[in-house]
C-alpha cells in the first residue's frame, strides 16, 4: 500500500511544525524520515498514523490513493511502533501482542484458538516466543522493541510506521537491531516509514530517505543520491561530518584560503558569501607541497584511537579543520603536535548564501 | 517510590564505603527512634487502647448491647448507607476528574485542580453550613424545596451531600499523580490498534490505575464513615433517624454513657485498623507489580 503525503501543514500554537510537506512512499518501500530534533519528522509520522491531525485546510494523507481524512484508526490498517514502545505494562507479552485482535468487533474477532496461533507465530517471527508470559518490565530494551513490532503487526497492517525505533537502545543493540529490521522488511515486503535523527541509520536501512529540516522537506532520494548529490548545504552538512568554511565571493570565485574555487552553476550572480564544505576524510595532509591546491595549517591535536586517525588542525588564518587519515598514512607521515603541514582538499562543495546551513557550523572565516 | 529506593540503596553503599563515618553515633539513633516511638505510643496506640478498654469496661454484654440497641443500629445503617452512596459517586467523579486533568489540556485546568482540593482546605463545619444556607428553610432554595416537599437539611440527603463534599478529593488526589507519570502513550497505542474509547478505558486505563484507585476508595471510605463536622451541622441529630456513628458517639458521651460511647467508637477504631491493613496490603501488592523496575520508565519523560 502506498502512502502519499500531500501539502501537510501543522502548527502547535505559534510553532510551525510542518510547512507544506509532500512526498510519496511506494508500495513495499522502506523510507526513513531523517532530520535533527524539532524538524517535524515525528509529527509527520503521527499525522500519517492519524494520531494527530494536520491543520484545518491543509493537505491530506492518502493511503493507497485513498483520502484518509475521515477514516478512523480501525480502518486505516496502520501499524505504529512508538518510540518508547508504549507496551501495556499490566499485560503479559502474549496479551500485548493479542490486544489488537481481542479488541476487534465481535463479528470480526478471531477465535481464541486462532488468536493463540497468530500471536505465537508473531512472537516466533520476532524471536521472542519463549517470553510470552513475562511482563514488559521484565524485558530488555531490544526485546521490548521487538514485542512492540509484533504487536503492531498483529493487526495485519498494510503500512508500518516506526518512531525512532532504535532511539532508546544502546549503540551495539541498535546496530544489530537495524540490520534485523532491514532483513525483516525484505521478508515481509510491507510499506514502512521510520523516523530517525541518526543519518547512519537512515542511510543503512532505508530504500529512500526524506531529509527534513525546520518542518520542510529538504531532499528526497536514495541513500546514494542524498549522500553523493546533496541538494543543499543542510543536507551535505547533516549527512556526515564536515568542515565548513565561510568565504567571500570575488569575481565569480570563492576562496578557500588561497585556493580559488568556481561558483556552482546554479548559484545566483549576486551571492556575496559562500560556504565551502569539505568532508574530513577528503582532506589530505602532506609535509611538502606537491603541486596541488593547498593551504597551510598547524597540527593541534591527534586522536589515533579508532578505525581512523582524527587530526585537528588550525589554518594559518585561524580556522579549525578536522581531518581523518588511515593509520598507514598517519604512520608514514609521522605527524606530531605543532607540525606545520600542507592540506589538500580532494573534493569540496560550495553552497551560496541562499542555501544557508542551519546547524553544526564548524569553523569558518568571520 | 523507585527514587526513594535508589536513594536508600545508594546511601547504604555510601555508609559501607566510608566505614561508618557518615552515620550518626548509636546514642543519637536510639534517641531519635525512641522519641518517634514514644510519640506514636502516646498519640496513636494509647488512645486506641483506651477506646477498647473503656468499651469493654462494663463487660462484653454491655458492649454488644450498646452496639445492637435500635438507635446504635440505626446509626450504623445510616453510616453504611451514606458510604454506599458517597463512595461510588466519588469513585466516578474522581476517576473522571483525574482522567481529564492528567490526559488532556484544556482551559481552566488549574482551576479544576484547585476546586478538587477545596474540601481539604475548607473546615468541614463551614462546608456543612454552606449546605444549610443553601438548602435550609431560611436558605436560598429552602422555600422551593419545601414546596416540593423534599427535605435535604436535617435529613439523609443532606448527610450524603456533606459526606460527598468532604470526601471528594481522595480518589482524584490518588489518581492524578499516577496518571500523569503514566502519560497517555498506552492509550494512544490502544487506539491505533483499533480499540474503541470504552475498550481503551476498561482494558488499558483502568487496569493501570487499579491499585491507586482502590487505595483512594479505602481512604475515601474511612473519611466518609468517620466524618463528624460537616455531617453534624446538616444532620439535626435526630436519634434513630439522622444520626451517623460519630454523631451517635457524641450523644452517648454527652449523656455520660461512656461505655456505650466507647463501644460504638470502637467500631470506628476497628474500621481504622481494617483500613490500615488493607492499605499496607495494597502497597505490598502494588510493589510486587513494580518489583522489576522499568528501565525505560526512568528516562521516558526526560529524554528529549
Amino acid at each position: 500500500m502506498s502512502i502519499e503525503v500531500r501539502n501537510i501543514t501543522k502548527t502547535f500554537g505559534n510553532f510551525v511544525a510542518l510547512k507544506d510537506v509532500s512526498f510519496k512512499v511506494e508500495t513495499g518501500e522502506l523510507v526513513a524520515l531523517l532530520g535533527p530534533s524539532g524538524s517535524g519528522k515525528t509529527s509527520l509520522l503521527r499525522i500519517i498514523a492519524g494520531i494527530e491531525v494536520p491543520d484545518e485546510g491543509s493537505g491530506t494523507i492518502l493511503l493507497h490513493e485513498e483520502d484518509t481524512t475521515d477514516i478512523s484508526f480501525r480502518d486505516r490498517k496502520v501499524g505504529f511502533v512508538f518510540q518508547h514502545y508504549a507496551l501495556f505494562r499490566h499485560m503479559t507479552i502474549f496479551e500485548n501482542v493479542a490486544f489488537g485482535l481481542r479488541v476487534r468487533p465481535r463479528n470480526l474477532r478471531p477465535s481464541e484458538e486462532i488468536i493463540k496461533q497468530k500471536v505465537m507465530a508473531l512472537l516466533k517471527l520476532v524471536q521472542l516466543d519463549w517470553l510470552g508470559d513475562r511482563y514488559p518490565s521484565q524485558l530488555s530494551g531490544g526485546q521490548r522493541q521487538r514485542v512492540a513490532l509484533a504487536r503492531a503487526l498483529a493487526v495485519e497492517p498494510s503500512v508500518l510506521l516506526l518512531d525512532e525505533p532504535f532511539g532508546s537502545l544502546d549503540a551495539k543493540v541498535r546496530k544489530e537491531l537495524r540490520r534485523w529490521l532491514r532483513r525483516f522488511h525484505d521478508e515481509l515486503k510491507i510499506t514502512g516509514v521510520f523516523v530517525t535523527h541518526d543519518q547512519e541509520e537512515a542511510l543503512e536501512v532505508a530504500d529512500r530517505v526524506v531529509l527534513m529540516n525546520e518542518g520542510r522537506v529538504e531532499q528526497v532520494g536514495t541513500p546514494d543520491e542524498v549522500y553523493h548529490h546533496p541538494a543543499n548545504a543542510f543536507v551535505y552538512n547533516f549527512l556526515g561530518n564536515v568542515n565548513l568554511f565561510h568565504s567571500r565571493v570575488e569575481k565569480g570565485k570563492v576562496y578557500l584560503g588561497d585556493i580559488p574555487i568556481d561558483l556552482p552553476s546554479e548559484a545566483r550572480e549576486d551571492s556575496k558569501t559562500a560556504f565551502v564544505f569539505v568532508r574530513p576524510h577528503l582532506l589530505e595532509i602532506e609535509l611538502q607541497p606537491n603541486g596541488s591546491d593547498h593551504f597551510c595549517a598547524k597540527v593541534e591535536h591527534i586522536n589515533a584511537a579508532g578505525p581512523v586517525v582524527k587530526v585537528d588542525l588550525l589554518t594559518d588564518w585561524g580556522d579549525p579543520v578536522h581531518v581523518e587519515l588511515p593509520h598507514e598514512r598517519y604512520r608514514a607521515l609521522g605527524l606530531k603536535r605543532d607540525d606545520e603541514v600542507f592540506v589538500i582538499p580532494k573534493e569540496r562543495r560550495v553552497f551560496t548564501d541562499h542555501s544557508k546551513p542551519s546547524r553544526g557550523e564548524e569553523g569558518g572565516l568571520p | 517510590m523507585n527514587v526513594m529506593e535508589t536513594l536508600g540503596s545508594r546511601s547504604i553503599k555510601l555508609r559501607r564505603g566510608t566505614s561508618g563515618r557518615l552515620t550518626e553515633p548509636a546514642w543519637i539513633k536510639v534517641l531519635l527512634i525512641g522519641v518517634a516511638m514514644l510519640f506514636l505510643a502516646v498519640f496513636l496506640i494509647l488512645p486506641l487502647l483506651v477506646v477498647f478498654t473503656e468499651a469493654f469496661k462494663k463487660g462484653i454484654e454491655v458492649y454488644f448491647a450498646s452496639i445492637t440497641e435500635p438507635d446504635a443500629a440505626a446509626a450504623i445503617r445510616l453510616t453504611l448507607l451514606t458510604a454506599a452512596i458517597a463512595i461510588p459517586l466519588n469513585l466516578v467523579f474522581g476517576l473522571a476528574a483525574a482522567w481529564a486533568i492528567s490526559k488532556f489540556d484544556f482551559a481552566g485546568k488549574s482551576l479544576l485542580v484547585t476546586l478538587i482540593d477545596l474540601p481539604f482546605s475548607v473546615s468541614p463545619v463551614i462546608s456543612g453550613l454552606i449546605y444549610v444556607l443553601l438548602f435550609g428553610l431560611q436558605g436560598w432554595l429552602g422555600p422551593w424545596l419545601q414546596a416540593q416537599d423534599f427535605k435535604i437539611i436535617f435529613a439523609i440527603p443532606g448527610i450524603v451531600l456533606a459526606t460527598i463534599f468532604v470526601t471528594f478529593p481522595f480518589v482524584a488526589r490518588e489518581l492524578i499523580p499516577l496518571m500523569q507519570t503514566q502519560g497517555s502513550e498506552e492509550e494512544v497505542a490502544a487506539r491505533v490498534l483499533g480499540a474503541s474509547g470504552w475498550q481503551t478505558f476498561w482494558r488499558v486505563t483502568l487496569p493501570n490505575v487499579k491499585w491507586a484507585l482502590l487505595y483512594g476508595v479505602i481512604l475515601c471510605n474511612a473519611r466518609a464513615m468517620g466524618e463528624f463536622g460537616a455531617v453534624s451541622v446538616v444532620s439535626g441529630h435526630i436519634r434513630g433517624l439522622t444520626n451517623t456513628i460519630p454523631l451517635h458517639v457524641e450523644i452517648l458521651y454527652n449523656e455520660y454513657n461512656s461505655a456505650g460511647a466507647f463501644a460504638v467508637a470502637s467500631l470506628l477504631a476497628i474500621l481504622t485498623l481494617i483500613t490500615l491493613v488493607l492499605k499496607s496490603l495494597i502497597d505490598w501488592k502494588a510493589k510486587i507489580h513494580a518489583q522489576f523496575p522499568d528501565e525505560v520508565a526512568g528516562g521516558r519523560s526526560y529524554e528529549h
